[in-house]
């Protein structure tokens, strides 16, 4: 679509590769702590592969990741509207919020 | 030819040259002026020619001394052409040449040989003249024609610090195995090399051809880059040629230098090869192809060479073919026969021995055949005779298998061949073919080896007696891979001494896999370690792979290409002694064996002396200009260990990659701490149940609309708010909406009068007044507002219930049963009923009557009961209300008009109702709470009474918070972090400890713990109390109103005020304290906590009531 107005794919690979890899700590560690008495089996090594995304799931997230923050921002400006505030606050985000998530 | 009418001109222009050096000159200016090979087209470029002629002339003269400058590069030059590279044409060239590649001309004043390896002479000599002319080196294998690559393109590397340098060689192993051989020979810096095969994507490619100097690529990868434009063609001024004799026809070889030289390029062409060709044409076409002006050439027999030369034995081992062999040739024989002669009658084959024919005289008669077809034959007869023609060829082949390779391979062939095809139908009738076939597959079933494979092994066990099988390494070639696996079957059978594997070409056909070339490279480096001694290989293995020590060469068939048979032959011999083991049949194959032989060594004598008496050669650019006298250099090079490009390229990457990743510097850090907020505390999070009046109605969407779930979610919060007000809230609203506000707000304002009346009557004769008037200056703005700004009145009043419950909690107490009869009257709208029940009570406890009769009014009039709900708390909270108002609230009460006029009209509606409910709950509460330890202080019996329905009402209370928590029907109440848990909490607590005393003893046994649960008691109201306070919209309404709450209880109440001050108090300092630390949340938010607490509380009352009827 708009290639040139979408985030940087880079930056999106970045971003989810941090959480990812957190993820993957978070993981290691949970598995850590009852592995001991657990039998890990051969599979633990597919699991601990970190998670990757080919170049089309990254462009498209990007798409997903921009309609959604300019849902929010729009939505919550017609809440800032309606209150007569030409700026928009955190409490006008609440409000849409919910709904916001549950459209996604 | 374009030499001959050069000569001419030449005669008539000058005659100071011999005739030998005048056609180099001649050459030489029609390269500068058109560098390709001399076409007709030539004439045009005549002009230019000459003129360059006499410039070059002219600038000889400046040029001193001339012998000096000649000895340089012509250090040994033959006899035929002792003047072939005069100076002036090198200036020549040089000027022209190099007009858009920058020398570096310190670098250029010497030339570099490395002396890291001992110097050869003839490595040398022949370096010394490819550094400066196109030259084709013929050099047997093993003898160093990589060294003499490296050096040329090292020192051009140095000449043009711009310059890109191509080294091709025709195969991926090969060029790894080369840009490593370079490496080590003269260490270009390896961030200059670069090795390019089909495996890198062209978008890559194109990026290295910019940024690295030396390449090692196929010379597909060349060509294709040549014609797609990314290689920087104008850059090159060296181009390696390895394995040249493959540069004939269309080869990519000759296609990228034909394209160079369509450009035009002037570069330096270094050709290597260890067997130029096996006829004299194919090597001048090599000649052409590749613009090569020199050929240096050497055997192991010549002088500077044979002293490198180990010696290598190479034996003809004659084998006899075999009894079944004889035998099934004859039968082939039989069937060929007639074939040859009908053939020979047509014309359109010679009529000689059909035993000595071969499949390839047979290819070529019939190219003959169909480019001229003898005159007398029918067209109609053409097909037969193709038939003929392919049957014939099948079947020599068949018999060349069967000499040279075996049965098996030949009746494999055979077999194939009648399964289909022309051949089968032709020969399905023929019993000859089928009388071989049988004696084939009788031989194969004896399992009686064929003799030249028992010989093989023969030779192989006697190669392994005397050497050591551990460190000698044996070769064997064969042409065709069905005998690569016999062969294979047959040394496995020979014992461990052998660890034979195969060497095969990466085509997968039918019958047998290929190798990948991964494959390939393992078993090269297993052979090299030792973990093979044995390679069976077909053609693959013969050109260019380096493989050291190895001892023995077989060739298990000896009719292949005098080329081919030196390629093999060259596997052996270059670190030490080797022999070479040729095991020809007897017969045709031998005969093919010999007369190869002998054609090699005609085209040997062509090559003597340069090949300057056989050849055409063609002029070559001197590259660097002739004020340039290049020294040699005897340079020891300090060569840096070789790192293959790949896995520990990219290992080293990621390192780099991660340690980037990893470490900021200080002022990295300190910039991202200005620009970016530490985000551990600050984080803000946003609240998905700050506004659930928002949820009940869908909000406004920009693009996304709204999905099933949101419905879902709108529907439920819809419900659940729904089920607070019940639907009749609804109608209120409605008629709120619909009906005239003017006329609503006058019966509530009516009914506000007397409720206030009732109760502010029997509550306090002192503040009665001043409640009356506030309550007439309340309810004269409320005429004149609308209904949105009543509601916001009742927010307010809503703010302020725990104010309420003051009022009436010591009269509650008292009236206690009363209150529950009351309500039990009218059980139809519980929730509502509850308020109702309160003030019933409250009012009873002042005056019953009025009260009652207010009420009742209320009930009978033609209103909602809701109305009377509504009305019943603005009764209750109109005091404090008004107090409120008085203090503090009116910049609220404005805050709040705004806030619900911007809100939608939706919006209003139902946050309207909500807060009437909210009322209702806080009335309740305050009733309950407030009222109880009042009592406690107070009548201790009473008390007792009292508390356990608080607590019974606390512990129905707790398990159905629980259970609706559990059962997620309340989904705000996790989400409230601070307030709804600790409430959670402490409600359980006291259900853990209430709920067996409570059930089990009856009110007199709660005396034992009556203490206790005072506290609890206490703290429930606290719990209570919190969620009423939390109710006021802003923390800032609070505290004001608790201190009103306090004036209230102080005044209100007559003679329990005190006692009620004190048991106030600690829970309005700790509600305060915790609303103030708590609810940073907006007025939304506390309002919905207030909501659900509400809720609760109301089920609670349900359950309190149920429980009383029961």
């Amino acid at each position: 679509m708009e290639d040139a107005n979408t985030f940087d794919p880079d930056l999106v690979h970045a971003i989810f590769k941090l959480v990812w890899n957190r993820r993957a700590l978070e993981r290691e560690r949970n598995e850590g702590a009852d592995g001991l008495d657990i039998q890990v089996g051969a599979g633990a090594s597919k699991k601990n592969r970190p998670t990757y995304a080919n170049a089309n799931a990254l462009k498209l997230s990007c798409e997903l990741l921009r309609i959604f923050v300019t849902e929010a921002v729009q939505r919550a400006a017609t809440i800032a509207e309606a209150e007569g505030v030409s700026k928009i606050e955190a409490t006008h985000l609440e409000r849409i919020l919910p709904q916001l998530l549950l459209d996604f | 030819m374009t030499s001959a009418i050069t000569n001419q001109i030449i005669d008539e222009d000058d005659d100071g040259f011999d005739w030998e050096a005048a056609v180099r000159e001649i050459d030489v200016a029609c390269q500068t002026a058109k560098p390709c090979t001399p076409r007709p087209d030539q004439f045009s470029h005549f002009a230019p020619t000459i003129s360059n002629f006499h410039y070059s002339k002219n600038k000889k003269r400046a040029v001193p001394s001339r012998q000096s400058t000649l000895d340089k590069f012509v250090a040994k030059a033959g006899p035929p052409r002792p003047r072939s590279e005069e100076p002036d044409q090198d200036r020549a060239q040089g000027d022209e040449g190099v007009g858009y590649i920058d020398i570096d001309a310190d670098a250029a004043k010497t030339w570099i040989y490395p002396v890291n390896v001992p110097l050869r002479d003839y490595q040398f000599a022949i370096t010394k003249k490819a550094l400066f002319s196109n030259t084709l080196v013929a050099l047997p294998t093993g003898l160093g024609k990589t060294l003499i690559a490296a050096v040329v393109m090292y020192n051009y590397f140095r000449w043009f610090p711009d310059g890109k340098i191509v080294f091709a060689a025709p195969s991926r192993p090969l060029v790894m195995q080369q840009i490593e051989a370079c490496h080590n020979i003269v260490g270009i810096p390896q961030e200059w090399t670069i090795d390019m095969t089909g495996q890198i994507s062209p978008a890559k490619r194109a990026c290295f051809w910019k940024t690295k100097r030396v390449f090692f690529v196929t010379p597909q990868v060349l060509e294709k880059d040549i014609q797609s434009g990314t290689c920087l063609v104008k850059y090159l001024v060296c181009l390696v040629i390895d394995e040249a004799h493959r540069a004939l026809g269309n080869y990519s070889y000759c296609v990228a230098v034909r394209e160079l030289m369509a450009v035009p390029v002037q570069l330096r062409m270094l050709a290597l090869t260890a067997t130029p060709g096996s006829k004299q044409q194919t090597i001048q076409h090599i000649i052409d192809n590749l613009n090569i002006s020199t050929l240096e050439y050497r055997t192991e027999s010549d002088d500077d060479v044979s002293p490198y030369v180990h010696n290598r034995k190479i034996e003809l081992i004659q084998v006899a073919m075999g009894q079944d062999a004889v035998e099934i040739n004859n039968k082939l024989s039989e069937v060929i026969r007639p074939i040859v002669a009908r053939l020979c009658a047509v014309g359109v084959l010679q009529n000689r021995d059909y035993q000595t024919l071969s499949p390839c005289e047979l290819l070529n008669f019939r190219d003959k055949f169909r480019q001229a077809p003898p005159p007398d034959l029918a067209h109609i007869k053409y097909n037969e005779v193709e038939g003929y023609f392919g049957v014939l060829i099948t079947l020599y082949h068949i018999r060349k298998l069967l000499s040279s390779h075996g049965i098996r391979p030949s009746y494999e062939m055979l077999e194939e061949k009648l399964q289909q095809g022309f051949f089968a139908r032709f020969m399905s009738k023929n019993e000859d073919i089928w009388k071989a076939k049988l004696l084939m597959q009788q031989s194969l079933s004896h399992g009686a080896p064929s003799p030249k494979l028992s010989k093989m092994l023969e030779v192989l066990l006697d190669h392994f007696k005397t050497k050591d099988p551990q460190n000698s390494r044996v070769i064997i070639f064969s042409n065709f891979r069905g005998s690569v696996r016999d062969i294979m079957e047959a040394l496995g059978n020979i014992g461990d001494l052998v660890r034979a594997t195969q060497f095969i070409g990466q085509s997968t056909g039918k019958a047998l896999k290929g190798q990948s070339q991964k494959v390939q490279q393992d078993v090269l480096e297993k052979f090299r370690a030792g973990g093979y001694n044995v390679i069976v290989a077909t053609s693959i293995g013969e050109e260019g792979l380096d493989i050291m020590e190895v001892d023995l060469v077989i060739c298990f068939d000896a009719n292949v290409s005098p080329l081919r048979m030196i390629q093999r032959m060259g596997r052996t011999g270059r670190k030490h002694d080797g022999r070479v083991v040729v095991l020809a049949c007897e017969g045709s194959e031998l005969k093919g064996y010999m007369r190869k032989q002998a054609s090699s060594k005609a085209v040997r004598k062509h090559m003597r002396n340069g090949g300057m008496n056989s050849f055409n050669f063609h002029s070559s650019p001197r590259m660097i200009p002739h004020i340039y006298k290049p020294e040699v250099q005897f340079v020891s090079l300090s060569i840096a260990q070789f790192v293959p490009r790949g896995k520990k390229v990219k290992d080293n990457h990621v390192i780099q990659t991660s340690v980037f990743e990893d470490k900021l510097t200080v002022a990295e850090t300190s910039l991202l701490a200005k620009y970016f907020h530490r985000t551990d505390e600050n984080t803000w999070k946003p609240s998905l149940i700050a506004f659930p009046h928002f949820q009940t109605f869908p909000s406004r969407v920009h693009k996304v609309m709204h999905g099933f779930r949101t419905g879902m979610l709108i529907d439920t919060m819809q419900h659940l708010q729904g089920l607070s007000f019940s639907a009749d809230n609804k109608t209120t609203d409605v008629e709120d909406e619909v009906l005239l506000g003017k006329s609503l707000v006058v019966n509530v304002a009516k009914q506000h009068s007397t409720g206030t009346e009732g109760l502010l009557v029997h509550n306090d004769s002192l503040c009665i007044k001043s409640h009356r008037e506030v309550l007439g200056t309340e309810v004269s703005p409320r005429e004149v507002l609308r209904t949105e700004e009543k509601h916001s009145m009742l927010d307010f009043c809503g703010q302020n219930p725990s104010a309420h419950s003051y009022l009436f909690g010591s009269d509650y107490v008292s009236v206690d049963s009363f209150g529950k009869v009351l309500i039990l009257d009218v059980p139809l709208l519980p929730l509502k009923e509850g308020p109702h029940s309160k003030y019933t009570t409250a009012s009873s406890t002042a005056s019953l009557n009025s009260s009652k009769q207010d009420f009742c009014h209320l009930q009978t009039s033609a209103d909602d009961k809701k109305e009377l709900t509504m009305q019943a708390t603005c009764v209750g909270e109109i005091t404090p209300v008004n107090r409120c108002i008085k203090d503090e609230t009116l910049p609220t009460s404005g805050l709040f008009g705004s806030d619900v006029k911007q809100e939608t009209t939706l919006d209003g509606v139902e946050n309207i109702p909500e807060r009437p409910s909210l009322n209702g709950i806080f009335f309740s509460e305050g009733d309950s709470d407030g009222g109880t330890p009042d009592v406690e202080i107070i009548n201790e019996p009473l008390l007792l009474a009292d508390e356990c329905r608080d607590t019974f009402r606390d512990i129905e209370l707790s398990p159905r918070l629980t259970n609706l928590i559990k059962c997620g029907v309340v989904p705000e109440s996790p989400i409230h972090d601070k307030g709804s848990p600790n409430d959670e909490k402490k409600n359980e607590f006291l259900v853990s400890d209430l709920v067996s005393p409570v059930q089990l003893d009856t009110e007199l046994g709660v005396k034992s713990s009556s203490s206790g649960k005072d506290e609890r008691v206490i703290m429930d109201v606290i719990d209570n109390g919190r969620n009423g306070f939390v109710s006021p919209v802003n923390d800032e309404i609070q505290t004001p109103v608790f201190k009103l709450n306090n004036s209230v209880s102080i005044r209100g109440c007559t003679s329990t005020s005190p006692v009620v001050e004190e048991a106030q108090t600690p829970f309005v300092n700790l509600t305060n304290n915790s609303s103030n630390k708590d609810w940073h949340l907006s007025s939304g938010d506390k309002s919905e906590t207030v909501e659900q607490r509400s809720k609760l509380k109301r089920l609670r009352k349900i359950g309190d009531y149920g429980k009383a009827e029961i």
